[in-house]
Formats: C-alpha cells, structure tokens, sequence
C-alpha cells in the first residue's frame, strides 16, 4: 500500500484503474479503512472511473496523531494528496464522517472538483445526531472500542444484511477492534465537538453534487440530507429504498453504477442540478437507475395517492369506542 | 512505520497464529506487561500521598489500582515457563524498560503540572496505546483461554484508561507549545514501539530457536 507523507504523517492510500480516466475518490466514515471499498476497486475501473481510497489520519494504515486534527485539516490534507498523485478535477465521495470532509473540500476548494457525492451525512447536528455522536463517544471511552462496535451495527445495517452475516458479526467486530485505535477514532470523533454548522457555506458549493441518503437511515436522517440539497444549488438528492445508514458496503454493485452514471453525466453535460428528488431503482441492472419521488420525501414511504395500498377492515372511532364502553360496563357489572 | 517495524510485526503475527501460546511465548508476555503496569502504578501510586483536585485524583487513583489489578489477573492466567533462559531475557527486556523510558525520573517527588509530567503522560499514552497483543492474533482465534481473555480484558481496560491520558494531554494548562507536545508525544511512542517490536522479536526468534 503506497504512502503519502503530509508534514509529520503518513497516509496510507490505494488507486486503481486507468490513468486519464475520470478519477473517484472515496472518504471514509468514521471507523472505515480503505479495505472497505474493494468491491469498488474492480467494479470502477471496469466502469471507466479511476477510483482512489485512503485512510484520513487516525484510521486504518495512516498515522493516528493524539492532539486533534478538526474538518478542515481533513480537507486540506485531501487537497494536498491529490496534488501530490496529480489527480486533477476529481470526483469525490464521502459517506458520514468523510461527507462532512467533502463537503468542506468543496467549500474551501470550489474550483478543485468536477463533481461532489455526500452520502449518509450532515452539514449541521440536529439534536437526535448530537445524542447519537455523545452516546458513540461515551460507549467508546467508558465502556470500550467493542460496544461503539455494538452501537454502531443497527444503525449502519439494515434487518436483511444483519440476518445474513448474524454468523460473521463476531469477526466484524473482532477486525474493527484490532484494526482500530481508539485514540485515532476518538480524535476524529472530538472534531464533532467544535463542529458548528457549514449549511450556510454550502450555497458556495458549485459543483455538481448528488446526496446519497438511505431510506431507513436512523443515524442521518432525510431532513439532514434535504438541508444539503436545498442550500446546495447544482444538487439532486436520490433516496436508496430500505437501505440503512452504510449502504455502500451493503449493494456497492448499484453505488457503483449510480457513481458512474453521476460521472458520465457531469463529463457529457446532461447533468441537471435541479435540487429534484429522486428514489433509486432497486435492482441494480435495471434499464433507468432511478424515478423522481412523487411524494411528500421527507415521508419514510413517499405515498402516490391518498389511498392505501393494502386491504384494511375499516370501522370508525365512534362505533368502536361504543363497543369499548359497552365491554366496560359488562366487566363493572360482573365484578 | 518503518520496514523492519512491518516486518517484525509480521513475522509475529505469522508466528502467533500458526499455534496456540506456549508457555514460553505467555511467560515473555506477561512479564513484560507486568513490568510495563509496574511502572505505570508506581509512579501514580504517588496520588495518594498528595494533594489534588477531586477529578484527576479520582482518574489517576482508579487507573494505579486497574494497573496493580491487572497486573495480577495476567499473572494468574500466565501458564509459565520453566525454562530459567526465559526468565533471564525477560529481566534483561525489562531492565531496558526502565532505562529506554527513563522511568525512574517520574518517580520522585510530588505530581505537578510541568514538562515531566507531560513526559510521563505521552510514556502512559505510549504504554496503553503501542502494546498490542491481540491484533497480531488472527481474528479466528478464539480468546476463550484464560491467557487470552486476561489480555482481552487488559487491552480493553487500556483503551479505557488512556482517555485520561488524552484528555490531559490534550487540555492540561502547561506551557509548551503544540509542536513541543506532537514531539514529546512521537518520542515516548518511539520508545515504547522499540520495546514492543524487541518483545516480538525475541519471542519469534525463541520460538525459531527452540
């Protein structure tokens, strides 16, 4: 794995795919490593997109400074390793933690990118988030790196992908916990702490930009993603049905065609940032990747019509609260 | 990271997954933590005997006594050696412990907020951070054995206990300017990292040897 000295520190990074092709850089979440995105690593470059992976510093491979590295230090850093690799113009992804990086990469360097993609993420901490980041915190410091671990599966995984890795949970685990130093995830967990909101900045986001949310994504929330997309002008937002907050490592084969369709259609000019909403298709193969939400999509379930969609036996308040009272009374007069 | 770091690490984790711990293998372990937590209560044993706000006392007191327990507990699950030569290189690691680190000059007089207590708080840091056994361990190793889960328990107590660490290194009011602390801070890791890699060294190459 080549290194990139930055200052004092070292950070680790991966590239794969063909020089001159359109390049993709992915920003890790907060305990990720750059092993987390290698069904990218082939899926991109077949696609035609050169994708880079690194680890920020306090994860992975990179050095894990102990005094603290905030936002835009990640930012600059980011900055600084392109022009190192001499990637001009590239694309870049961030989910959660690294969304936030990327988005104050496009804040800082409005000229440096072709093309943004916030994923899972936030440009200010409601109050839900807030307890979300103290209680990961707490359970890091207090209890241990484990039971962050623990914390973090049902709000990174949906049902589905839990039931059919219920057997590799264990090893998960036990590869987070050594792959880690608390330290290093504490140090960019404290970046939260003097985190104040960029969504006033993000109008000087110019780019193209696509926002990624999950359906079912507790963690960040929709209304956190519609923040980005309505202060973001060049924006569209595209919801990922039934999908929870790490839905990257859950389906990379349909991220991996929604970021190199959003790729073509920057480099040919057909992309429209409308700040429209879009719902993606399920099936990764299917003929169009997504349809516009034709509903109310800050909804979990977007609805078409007033009307449900499911048989239900129908009855009333009134009739039913008389057949209550009238029980009631039965039971008063029995005892 | 250096090559030899990465190779000797490596070689350790080659070695460590292909059997379970000898009692050769425990015995050098444990007496080196055992030396390392020594050193560490030591030298915290000294808030007891002085005055202190409330908050660090109850941090540091608690950390001295996990330090002691722990100690203990690893000691009790350790299936030791009987092979005195052992016994004769863990001294000999041990004695550049205290020497590398120059441990005994954090050991005198009373804790204050100054330079050397800064130095001992990155060596504590270096100590609870560094010394890892289990991510050598291929993840398919089970740690229901008393050796193995007494060193889970200690490398999770130490992710706990380094929060104090950290929390003063980073917030302490010291007058030292942020680079003199990121180097005090690299340097105590250098050392202790030194330490470490020799300790994996020379269980591989016993092993080899034997």
């Amino acid at each position: 794995m080549p290194v990139f000295r930055y200052k004092n520190s070292e950070i680790y990074y991966d590239l794969f795919g063909n020089e001159g092709d359109p390049a993709l850089t992915l920003v890790n979440g907060l305990s990720m490593r750059t092993s987390h995105w290698a069904p990218y690593f082939k899926m991109l470059p077949q696609k035609g997109v050169r994708v880079l992976s690194y680890d920020m510093l306090g994860q992975g491979h990179s050095s894990k400074p102990i005094l603290g590295v905030d936002f835009d230090d990640h930012a600059i850093m980011l900055k600084a390793l392109h022009d190192h690799l001499g990637i001009e113009q590239p694309y870049v992804m961030g989910i959660s933690f690294g969304g936030v990086v990327v988005l104050r990469y496009a804040i800082m360097f409005p000229d440096a990118l072709k093309g943004l993609l916030p994923i899972s993420t936030f440009s200010e901490l409601d109050p839900v988030l807030t307890c979300h980041a103290a209680n990961l915190y707490i359970s890091m410091a207090r209890v241990g790196f484990e039971f962050y671990l623990d914390l973090l599966m049902p709000l990174n995984f949906t049902n589905e992908w839990l039931s059919k890795n219920r057997d590799l949970l264990a090893i998960v685990k036990r590869v987070g916990s050594s792959g880690n130093e608390i330290y290093g995830i504490q140090n960019l967990m404290e970046s939260l702490a003097s985190f104040s909101t960029i969504t006033p900045d993000l109008a000087k986001i110019t780019v193209p930009t696509l926002i990624l949310n999950g359906e079912y994504d507790a963690l960040t929330p929709r209304h956190l993603h519609d923040i980005i997309r309505t202060n973001t002008p060049n924006s569209r937002m595209l919801v990922l049905p039934r999908m929870s907050h790490a839905f990257t490592l859950e389906i990379p084969e349909l991220c991996a065609r929604i970021f190199a369709e959003f790729i073509a259609q920057v480099g040919n000019g057909t992309w429209q940032g409308d700040q429209t909403v879009w719902i993606a298709n399920e099936d990764a193969n299917a003929p169009e990747i997504a349809y516009q939400c034709p509903g109310d999509h800050l909804r979990y379930v977007p609805q078409t019509s007033q009307e449900p969609t499911t048989q239900v036996k129908r009855t009333t308040w009134v009739r039913r609260s008389t057949r209550t009272a009238k029980s009631a009374r039965k039971t008063v007069k029995a005892g | 990271m250096s090559d030899p770091s990465i190779e000797i690490r490596t070689r350790a984790m080659e070695f460590l997954k292909q059997q379970e711990l000898s009692p050769d293998t425990q015995t050098r372990i444990c007496l080196f933590l055992q030396g390392v937590k020594s050193i560490n209560a030591t030298i915290l044993s000294r808030v007891e005997f002085q005055p202190m706000d409330w908050v660090p006392y109850k941090f540091l007191h608690s950390q001295c006594y996990k330090e002691v327990e722990l100690t203990t507990l690893l000691g009790k699950s350790t299936t030791w050696s009987s092979n005195p030569l052992i016994f004769l290189a863990a001294t000999q690691l041990n004695l550049s412990l205290w020497q590398e680190t120059g441990a005994a000059r954090y050991m005198g007089g009373m804790l204050k907020v100054d330079r050397n207590f800064y130095e001992y708080l990155a060596l504590s840091h270096a100590f609870l951070s560094v010394i890892r056994i289990l991510p050598l361990l291929s993840v398919q190793i089970s740690l229901d054995t008393p050796f193995l889960s007494a060193l889970k328990e200690i490398e999770e107590e130490n992710g706990r206990q380094i929060q104090t660490q950290i929390r003063l290194l980073k917030d302490m009011a010291i007058e030292l300017s942020l680079d003199e602390k990121e180097n005090i801070i690299e340097s105590q890791r250098q050392i202790v990292e030194r330490l470490f890699l020799r300790l994996l060294d020379e269980i591989t190459e016993t092993r080899v040897a034997a």
